[in-house]
């Protein structure tokens, strides 16, 4: 694996942003693996975005600062714009229910209709956000296996944990499908 | 030994706890309302007692009096707080009186941002109380693991000096995840290395020894040992007076106690110093982090570059920077604090700069580019508090 | 030297430094009368004081174990350590007007609010006299003062209708009564009703400061005329309406043991937590 992974997972309150980076880093420390994550909360709560920067590493991490993350899982505009100019090697994946893709950008560049699907194949949009830690994990599976996260899902969200269940499987299966492929709107 | 994704406010739980910490007096306060709470649920499993005070001056004279009880005591609070604890964390000074208290820091000025990081209370630490006459014990955690492990090393140091410790932690740290390894018995917390020593009772009717030794029990109420004890300047045996000899006494006491033990209190982690670095970054607390992967970074470049993160802040370890060379600190405010200790600690020969951010980390590529500037001699990067930059 | 002194009191402070005619000894010995009169030991007792001549005179004469707190603090010192002593220790407190009804009196409402078992023995020199006689919060209306020049022109807590007593009773506190240090043996009774409550108990004791109070207030620094003063403004002994007098004495109101004390209420509330999750 490479030896530092960034993620940086941002939308609006409510959205579980918090707990999906939760999730992730979970999964990273039962698997072994060194991880930080920090929270921006507070004033930017109800500013705007909410923001997890998580760090996953296999040697001990200094700078738990994500500066140039590997996956940026954008939930509402404001997340889009304030964070897509970190990206130079990595993917943006976002939301298009909230967000229009800015197309001058020359990175790897995802639509996830997290909370379509989620309405869809589960009939409530609060599974989005597991939805999202499914499709991440797939995309992540050479760093964190898919037990260990689903393990982690289980282990932060006690409840509805067969619907999690279902909407974690919804989402790693789209990855498998569709996170290696250029179904990329630009690039 | 468990392992989990804990935050800093849990490590601190959890340290507190492993080192003997029976009381935990409060008063909610972002970022650090969450020790409170973390330990409103852990305390009452282990025997011990929440108690939520009227504000902080009374939560920290709580603390001050469960310690003066016999019972081990901790208080956490942020900036807005800790100026309140000025007037416990001096009668805990001068009645010699072990108690932890903790700073989250917050982006100031004042009151400043609830949920923002910050470091504006590094020379507030060194003076929290009136009067002068007096050395500080400050520890400074910059992550999770650390959090826990400086809990328990500030309990055995209060214990061993007789006196209030600081945790200075910022809310990066507090606030943060990260993988945190949770000693469940004795044995694990031996076994991580960690101190732990039970509160002893000064047995004795004086109150003090006029001279510099630690390992000195406090003294404890409640055992008839007709102990006296007051914020007055004492007498040997504890009685007020006013009389100058015994000011000197007692100042040297308060002073020499520490100063003549500062091996026992010098903690640092120092890299890259071994080949005579041009450039030196020193930090503490979350941003000292971002400064060892820009010099990690600088190094495989080929720079010539070091580092020095302090982890004992207070006293000032002075005697690290023997090696001239250009000193970058690096500091979560903008006014510079950390910058004038290294100022005044430098040799001969060496040129000291200052990096401030306020309300979130520096980012390793930031200080990059300080250090190519410091390396090639060309003028720094713009000042950025400079009006016209905003 | 008085046997109930050689018995409870630290021979290096008998006599106190008190100023000659001060009130303030009585007052410490009928406390010690109490204590001695309950049956109880040096060992019993942990005393607390607070700062100022109340503080100042009576910290370290107790054979036993002493502290004197912080200016206003002594109450929340006293939570920490009330939950940290032995259950059948005393916490008595001697601490000034100024410091029970000014600076720390949000600490005294918290304390009577949580019912903490301490005795407080509020020595009220009628304003701030040992920093040379400034005004206070029972200082009485329109008497001067080196602060109040023309008189005490501002509401204070024991008249116009207040009485702080009223306050604290509010507050939750379970035992409160008022006593001259002139009185004798009806202030020696209450105060031991006060230490035998589990519970918050306050019992304010005006006495006279002849150096500054009188000097400046009454004009007098002779203490019979002093005392007569004291007297003329005790209840029972003023002409007019009853209920004028600047001294109302004897037992406020007493709830004593009615109910849970503070740190057996956190014991409970531990001991319940450790059972339900063990």
């Amino acid at each position: 694996m490479e030896k530092r992974t960034e993620i940086l997972v941002s939308g609006f309150g409510g959205q579980g942003v918090v707990r999906v980076g939760q999730i992730l880093s979970t999964a990273a420390v039962s698997s072994g693996l060194h991880t930080t994550m920090l929270v921006s909360h507070g004033t930017e709560t109800r500013g705007g975005y909410v923001r997890s920067q998580v760090v996953i590493s296999d040697e001990e991490i200094d700078s738990p600062v994500v500066e140039n993350p590997d996956f940026l899982c954008a939930l509402s505009k404001a997340a889009y714009n304030r964070f897509k100019h970190l990206v130079s090697k990595g993917t943006i994946i976002y939301d298009p229910a909230f967000i229009e893709p800015d197309e001058t950008l020359d990175v790897r560049q995802v639509p996830f209709p997290a909370r379509d699907i989620a309405v869809e194949k589960l009939g409530r949009e609060i599974f989005a956000n597991v939805i999202v830690v499914g499709y991440l994990a797939g995309l992540l599976s050479g760093t964190l296996t898919k037990e260990a996260v689903a393990a982690a899902v289980r282990e932060r969200i006690p409840k509805f944990q067969s619907e999690n269940a279902a909407a974690f499987a919804v989402g790693y299966s789209l990855a498998e499908t569709l996170g290696g492929a250029p179904t990329v709107a630009t690039r | 030994m468990k392992r989990v994704l804990e935050t800093g406010n849990a490590a601190i739980t959890e340290g507190a706890i492993a080192a003997g910490c029976r009381v935990f007096a409060g008063y909610p306060i972002t970022p650090a309302t969450e020790i409170a709470e973390n330990m409103s649920r852990r305390l009452p499993q282990v025997g011990g007692y929440y108690l939520q005070a009227e504000d902080e001056l009374a939560a920290m004279h709580i603390a001050v009096g469960s310690s003066l009880g016999g019972l081990k005591a901790m208080t956490a609070t942020s900036g807005p707080g800790f100026i309140l604890y000025a007037d416990p964390y001096g009668w805990a000074l001068g009645s010699e009186i072990p108690v932890v208290v903790v700073n989250a820091q917050r982006v100031g000025p004042v009151s400043g941002i609830t949920g923002a990081p910050g470091q504006g209370e590094f020379y507030f630490s060194r003076y929290p109380t009136q009067g002068g006459n007096f050395e500080t014990i400050v520890l400074a955690p910059a992550s999770v693991q650390e959090a826990l492990n400086l809990t328990v090393e500030a309990f055995y140091l209060a214990e061993r000096f007789r006196m209030p410790v600081t945790l200075l932690a910022d809310q990066l740290v507090t606030d943060g995840w990260e993988s945190l390894s949770v000693p469940e018995t004795p044995d694990d917390v031996a076994a991580m290395g960690l101190r732990v020593l039970p509160r002893r009772i000064h047995s004795g009717p004086e109150f003090y020894p006029a001279s510099d030794e630690i390992d000195v029990p406090p003294v404890v109420l409640g055992h008839n040992t007709g102990a006296a004890c007051s914020d007055w300047t004492p007498t040997e045996q504890g009685y007020d007076t006013e009389e100058v000899e015994a000011q000197h006494k007692h100042a040297y006491r308060l002073i020499y106690k520490v100063r003549n033990h500062r091996d026992l209190l010098r903690r640092y982690e120092a890299y890259y110093l071994d080949d005579n670095p041009e450039v030196v970054l020193v930090s503490y607390g979350s941003p000292a982090r971002v400064a060892k992967s820009a010099v990690k970074r600088a190094r495989e470049r080929g720079l010539k570059v070091g580092g020095i993160r302090l982890i004992g802040l207070w006293p000032f370890p002075e005697e690290l920077f023997t090696l001239p060379a250009k000193y970058l600190s690096v500091e979560l405010n903008n006014d510079g604090q950390l910058v004038r200790e290294v100022q005044r600690a430098v040799p001969k020969g060496s040129a000291v700069h200052f990096f401030g951010k306020c309300g979130e980390l520096p980012t390793v590529a930031e200080l990059q580019r300080m250090i190519d500037a410091l390396l090639s001699g060309e003028p720094l990067p713009a000042n950025r508090w400079e009006w016209e930059a905003w | 030297m008085d046997p109930l002194a050689e018995k409870y009191l630290r021979p290096r402070k008998i006599p106190s430094t008190a100023c000659s005619g001060c009130g303030l000894g009585q007052i410490h010995k009928k406390i010690v009368m109490a204590i001695d009169e309950l049956g109880l030991g040096i060992e019993d007792v942990v005393w607390g004081t607070g700062i100022g001549c109340a503080g100042r005179q009576t910290f370290g004469a107790w054979k036993g174990d002493n502290f004197a707190g912080t200016h206003g603090r002594v109450y929340a010192i006293s939570t920490g350590l009330r939950v940290a002593l032995p259950r059948d220790k005393k916490i008595v407190l001697t601490v000034g007007d100024g410091d029970a009804f000014g600076i720390g009196l949000l600490h005294v409402l918290h304390c009577a609010r949580r019912n903490l078992d301490v005795t407080v023995i509020v020595c009220d020199n009628l304003g701030y006299q040992s920093t040379g006689g400034q005004y206070g919060w029972t200082t009485p209306e329109g008497y001067k003062t080196d602060s109040s020049p023309y008189g005490m022109n501002e509401p204070n807590w024991v008249q116009g209708g207040r009485d702080v007593l009223g306050i604290l009773r509010e507050a939750g506190a379970t035992f409160l009564a008022r006593h001259t240090s002139l009185e004798g043996r009806e202030a020696v009774e209450d105060i031991k009703k006060a230490i035998q409550n589990r519970g918050f108990s306050l019992v304010h004791m005006p006495f006279p400061c002849i150096t500054n109070f009188a000097g400046r207030a009454l004009g007098t620094r002779k203490p019979v005329e002093v005392y007569r003063w004291f007297k003329e403004h005790t209840d029972g002994n003023v002409p007019g309406k009853p209920g004028d007098a600047l001294f109302k004495c004897g037992v406020y109101f007493d709830a004593s043991n009615s109910r849970v004390e503070y740190s057996e209420l956190v014991r409970n509330n531990v001991a319940e937590v450790q059972r339900r999750y063990r």
